[in-house]
């Protein structure tokens, strides 16, 4: 049983998912009880991924470049816990509104399994095949209300993602015809030797498969479905969407760059600049559109191409601090984003308007979820005691560290762009008292209990992270270091 | 020209309608076109002149080499090709979806609409 576990996280959600649609009544439980499934199952391998081993699963018995492995390291346990975590809770947030039906739940659960499929395969079309399974099931997300804008914003997502799949197996089909394999430690093997004969199909498949996950994380020029489909979703699938998928995104990025290319073609073809350049584009870009956003949900999803900037730009450092404060900050902002937008499904909902200044008076009327909003906002313009601040920091070390003293400007210069767009939320939270408007005709026809606490308790369990991570910066550093000694030097800490 | 390189030509063709297109029903073809770039990529790079199937029968082992076409790509271009179809049909539904709604396909009017 036990060596079969890295198998069983995945098997789990996608059971519950086909036998969700078969029952009506237990739907909520099955979703809730295969997800805790898979969170027992990462946590019984905690302790032998957290002291620097790995666990490796040949699906049916077949090892090495025959057949397809199953690993669980440092970086992939360290992203499937974000991914089945914050599942968790956009499921149990979704549970008061009626309007989900199987069908939700369905493609929600298939959606968690493909993504931990994708954390953990090695095998490189593997992970292209669940990277589709998910995208299918997130384009059927966004259009679940069946509403024009949302089917609008689904069908644009699925144009940009289908163009960016393509992309990236375009990119995998040159590393096939240069190794003749595609399990990614054998690729990673045999690459060092091909770069020397042919080194401009090495440099064509890394900008292919960079181009592709660049559309999926939404950097600067390729951002065009991110505001869209991000604001227009349902508010639990964009607390997914924008907490979790993106995320693997950059996994699958990070992945590739460190595993299949290894850090040193990375550097020799001069792509952390190019990583680099994309990251303060899309830092500033995203920044500045946020600024301007009337609507409540589109100026989160313009700071989530803000803070993948910064992500980008840590990436792109590549130094053990700078990698450190990446992925710290990958998880940092899983845990705001999502609080966002959970807190800005209640105020949509109790306030009938996706309108910044509509909000006026929900802080009076609120006082606890407006808490855990101000708590998330403020870490993410990184003020001290709370988590971004964290992970910004030790970006910021990181450049001067490296020598990119400009960097640290930019980063400062967006954060206090940031600062301007949050304090105009927070500050029209305490305004005037609270109108009752029309329901948005996308919002319609959901029905809410009132206060229930489905709804607020993922917000105080994702505020309460925030506190401690950014109180306890080396809870956090402890789950990354394995991840990135693995990725710096291929070695156990 | 070799058939990579008719591939990648047939991928950037695709790329062309997804970008350029206005109406909706073309990006998806666009799209399939990319598809079919990348399905005839994979299958020449398994090509050998000259080669066989695959398929090893009892008692042709005798010293003797035979060329034969490797059999990956083919396997994985069957997947590829059935994702394909299932991001097609989605794309497909999504379609009819909006038109009943919009009761137009193109881009330009329907980025007008609220």
């Amino acid at each position: 049983m036990s060596i079969h576990i890295p198998i069983l996280i995945i098997i789990s959600p996608l059971l519950a998912a086909f036998l969700v649609l078969l029952s009506r009544k237990y739907k909520i439980i099955l979703a809730t009880a295969s997800i805790i499934t898979s969170i027992v199952f990462v946590s019984t391998l905690s302790s032998r991924i957290l002291s620097g081993d790995k666990v490796i699963y040949h699906l049916g018995g077949w090892r090495g470049p025959l057949g397809i492995s199953l690993v669980v390291d440092g970086l992939s346990f360290f992203f499937s816990l974000i991914v089945l975590g914050l599942g968790l809770l956009v499921i149990i947030y979704s549970i008061p509104e009626r309007r989900y039906g199987r069908t939700y739940y369905f493609l929600l659960l298939v959606s968690l399994s493909s993504m931990i499929g994708v954390i953990y395969t090695t095998d490189i079309f593997n992970m292209y095949i669940f990277y589709e399974l998910l995208s299918l099931a997130v384009y059927l997300l966004i259009a679940y209300p069946k509403t024009g804008v949302t089917l609008r914003a689904s069908f644009n997502y699925l144009i940009m993602g289908g163009v960016g799949l393509s992309f990236f197996l375009l990119g995998v089909g040159f590393l096939y015809a240069m190794t003749g394999t595609l399990d990614m430690f054998h690729i990673a093997g045999r690459l060092s030797a091909a770069f020397d004969s042919s080194m401009q199909m090495v440099i064509m498949s890394f900008a292919l498969i960079a181009t592709g996950m660049g559309i999926k994380i939404a950097v600067f020029p390729l951002h065009g479905w991110l505001p869209d489909a991000h604001s227009m979703a349902p508010s639990p699938v964009s607390a997914l969407l924008s907490g979790i998928t993106v995320k693997i995104g950059i996994y699958c990025l990070i992945r590739v760059i460190y595993t299949v290319f290894s850090a040193e073609i990375f550097l020799l073809i001069n792509s952390h600049n190019i990583l680099m350049v994309l990251g303060v584009v899309s830092l500033l870009f995203g920044a500045s559109m946020a600024l301007v956003q009337k609507d409540l949900k589109r100026l989160l999803a313009y700071s989530t191409i803000n803070q993948l900037g910064i992500v980008l730009i840590g990436l792109g450092i590549g130094t053990e601090l700078g990698l450190t404060g990446a992925l710290f900050h990958v998880l940092n902002h899983a845990i705001m984003k999502s609080a966002l937008f959970f807190c800005a499904g209640i105020m949509i909902t109790e306030t009938g308007t996706r309108e910044v200044k509509g909000l006026s008076g929900f802080g009076r009327q609120q006082p606890a979820i407006t808490f855990a909003f101000i708590v998330a906002s403020l870490g993410m313009i990184g003020i001290p005691p709370i988590n971004g601040f964290a992970s910004k920091w030790l970006i910021c070390l990181a450049a001067v560290e490296a020598g990119y003293t400009f960097l640290v400007v930019i980063i400062l210069t967006a954060s206090a762009i940031a600062a301007a767009y949050y304090f105009r939320v927070i500050q029209v939270l305490f305004g005037g008292s609270l109108k009752q408007g029309p329901m948005p005709a996308h919002e319609g026809e959901q029905v809410i209990n009132r206060g229930n606490l489905f709804r607020s308790w993922p917000i105080y369990i994702l505020a309460a992270g925030c506190l401690l991570l950014g109180l306890l910066p080396t809870l956090g550093i402890s789950l990354v270091k394995p991840a990135v000694s693995l990725l710096l030097f291929h070695v156990v800490p | 020209m070799t058939p990579i390189n008719i591939s990648l030509l047939v991928f950037m063709i695709g790329l062309y309608g997804v970008m350029s297109k206005n109406n909706l029903i073309k990006k998806i073809m666009g799209l399939t076109i990319m598809n079919g770039g990348i399905v005839l990529f994979f299958i020449s790079i398994g090509y050998r002149e000259a080669g066989l199937a695959p398929i090893l029968e009892k008692g042709t082992i005798d010293g003797t080499t035979t060329i034969v076409v490797d059999p990956l790509p083919q396997a994985l271009m069957l997947t590829a090709i059935v994702i394909g179809i299932s991001v097609t049909a989605l794309a497909l539904a999504l379609i009819v979806k909006i038109y009943s709604k919009y009761k137009t396909l193109d881009i330009q009017q329907l980025s007008k609409e609220r």
